[in-house]
């Protein structure tokens, strides 16, 4: 696994903005600098928000944050939180899977179409739907403190696609379970528990990777769907001032809470919202890299050789030669 | 698509009506069931069991759906509650247009991709696909902000303005919104076909109909096509699902007059209901029709 260079290179893309998110906060604290004009010859030539530039790689947001700052700050929440939902989900959903798929055969039916109605809830419609009522800050506050909420909404977005996992599984294992080898152990005196830990688990662990995968790519797409909703990770800070009321706010620097506060300013100040979106997409391709390089290490490309018809070599006998070699085969094969 | 639903009403009784009756019970309930969920959750929050009122939300949304020309929402566009016909049936008319337009443009130009990289030769064809692979974990988002600034750097350019980028009032633009929610399903429905015609490759009758002296052309249009099509249809609910997200991000960003940005007035569970519905009903329709057409067509072919 840790020599295939699509590994290696998804794993660093990712570990990169994870640590330098923890390394920033240590460093510099976490509130980004702030620059609220930008001065040149004693004149103020751009305020707030501030293209790129050189003190700022990635400029500032509408009150002078460095945007590349907030990033950073932000990565951590984004890319643990997304990790923990699929992780949360798939311990979840692979035992029910397992069981479905081997004690609970006849039900499996029932199941599969329940999940199959999943299948017509657009997921981020679902998942702003459900959790408006734990992210929205309610007018006198939130009752519940950050991490709280945090964890509450990882679970609830693990539990959301839980049937559709676990019938995935559950399909797969019944799929195995009918293979010949898993008969003979039956007929051995293997129990249903030991089926599923010695004979199945071995033969999915690959699907159950790539599933686990998918399921992170997943939940980058929605978290950045719900930011769009103004629905950010760990809440939204909602101003109830009908005078002044700012526009809802992430708490923490999460980068679908940048995104979602910031897509309005598309036109006039673009890396406003590109600059986290793209950010996602890197999480999302380093993902993607990670599993294809898992899969290359697991089942190695056979190099497809071109199985060249087999020449027989053409030898070019002269005369004497041929009659030489067909006395001593004649003498070879004569009975002594 | 349209006839395809329309064909639907010969669907022949017995068995198979039975099982399409109990699977379309099913997900109704499943969906009723979801809608009034947010009310467990916020008891949740509390950190107290909200079951009755559960149950009670459930029973009203039901009520609320009987004399169904009576369903009035508030739309926050004009600012006035609406009634569901005919009013808010336009919107739910556009949003479904739009989403299976991209259908049929993402169907189309995967299969068109598939045949042409299935002539290629292996080398070229393990590059392509890398390429391909990887242009998946482009989020949506990131398109959808990429059409509309290159469509503004177009305007400012050479002053031609190809395609609005937002709706103002109850405009209808189509090409723009099709195109941005059909490049990420036509990947995915790409790779699934990849790997289907792939598979089938290996299969014997290929093989012999090289033997045969058939062309590859031949060969993959005429009798890997319509092998393979049948199980790039099975997997496709995937694809049609995650379509159903895109759009409503979609109608979001562009501010499309469609049922999804409705909804988000509406975050109650009767609204959530019609919203939902509104797509489940020709997504079921389809899939069970698609299902039984292709099940029975195989069949059909195994008996004779």
């Amino acid at each position: 696994m840790w020599r295939q260079p699509y590994f290696i290179f998804g794993f660093f893309i990712l570990s990169f903005f994870l640590a330098g998110s923890f390394v920033y906060e240590w460093v510099w604290g976490d509130v980004p600098a702030q620059t609220h004009y930008l001065m040149e010859d004693g004149r103020a030539v751009e305020a707030a928000p501030i293209s790129p530039n050189w003190q700022h790689p990635l400029g500032t947001d509408q009150y002078g944050y460095d945007l590349l700052g907030k990033l950073m700050l932000g990565a951590k929440y984004t890319i643990l939180a997304a990790l923990a939902v699929a992780a949360v989900r798939m311990a979840i959903a692979v035992p029910i899977g397992y069981l479905f798929g081997t004690y609970f055969d006849k039900q499996r039916k029932w199941m599969s179409s329940f999940a199959d109605s999943m299948h017509y809830i657009p997921l981020t419609l679902f998942a702003a739907y459900v959790l408006t009522p734990l992210l929205w800050m309610p007018e006198n506050g939130f009752s519940s403190t950050l991490s709280e909420r945090i964890s509450v909404q990882v679970i609830i977005m693990a539990l959301l696609t839980v049937p559709i996992v676990s019938v995935l599984v559950a399909n797969e294992a019944a799929l195995l379970r009918d293979k010949e080898y898993i008969l003979a152990a039956k007929t051995l005196g293997a129990g249903r528990f030991r089926i599923i830990r010695k004979h199945l688990y071995p033969q999915m662990r690959e699907k159950i990777a790539v599933l686990y995968g998918q399921q992170v790519m997943e939940t980058f797409i929605i978290l950045a769907h719900l930011g769009l909703l103004d629905l950010f990770l760990g809440g939204t800070k909602v101003s109830y001032d009908p005078m002044f009321g700012d526009p809802p706010m992430s708490i923490s620097y999460e980068w679908a809470g940048l995104f979602g506060s910031s897509f309005r300013y598309l036109q006039s100040a673009p890396w406003l919202p590109l600059a986290p979106v793209i950010c996602i997409g890197l999480a999302i391709f380093s993902v993607s890299l990670m599993m294809e390089g898992y899969l290359r290490s697991k089942n190695p490309k056979i190099k497809k050789v071109r199985r060249q018809p087999q020449e027989d070599p053409v030898v070019e006998w002269n005369r004497e030669q041929l009659r030489e070699k067909m006395v001593r085969l004649k003498n070879e094969n004569q009975p002594k | 698509m349209d006839d395809k639903i329309k064909k639907r009403e010969n669907f022949p009784k017995g068995v198979k009506g039975l099982k399409f009756l109990t699977n379309f019970c099913i997900a109704i309930t499943g969906i009723i069931l979801a809608g009034s969920l947010p009310i467990l959750i916020r008891g949740w929050v509390e950190g107290e069991w909200r079951w009755r009122l559960y149950v009670e939300s459930i029973r009203e949304t039901l009520e609320g759906l009987w004399p169904i020309g009576e369903i009035a929402f508030l739309n926050y566009r004009a600012g006035q509650e609406m009634p569901l016909f005919p009013n808010i049936f336009a919107y739910i008319v556009y949003s479904l247009e739009i989403l299976f337009l991209a259908l049929l443009v993402a169907i189309i130009t995967s299969l068109t991709f598939t045949i042409v990289t299935m002539l290629l030769s292996d080398n070229i064809r393990e590059r392509v696909k890398m390429r391909l692979y990887f242009l998946e974990s482009v989020p949506d988002l990131l398109i959808i902000m990429l059409a509309q600034l290159s469509v503004i750097f177009f305007f400012k350019e050479t002053g031609v303005l190809i395609s609005k980028i937002a709706v103002a009032g109850d405009d209808r633009i189509y090409w723009l919104p099709v195109l941005c929610l059909a490049v990420l399903p036509t990947i995915q429905l790409y790779r699934l076909s990849m790997l289907t015609f792939q598979e089938e490759e290996r299969q014997m009758y290929v093989e012999l109909a090289h033997a045969l002296g058939f062309s590859k052309v031949y060969i993959v249009l005429i009798h890997m096509f319509r092998n393979a099509i049948i199980s790039v249809f099975f997997q496709s609910k995937r694809t049609m699902w995650f379509m159903l997200s895109n759009l409503f991000v979609l109608e979001l960003m562009f501010n499309l007059p469609g049922i999804m940005l409705f909804l988000r007035g509406n975050m109650h569970p009767l609204g959530f209901l019609v919203t939902i519905f509104s797509f489940f009903l020709p997504m079921f329709i389809l899939y069970s029709f698609g299902e039984w057409f292709f099940v029975s067509r195989r069949q059909n072919k195994a008996v004779a």
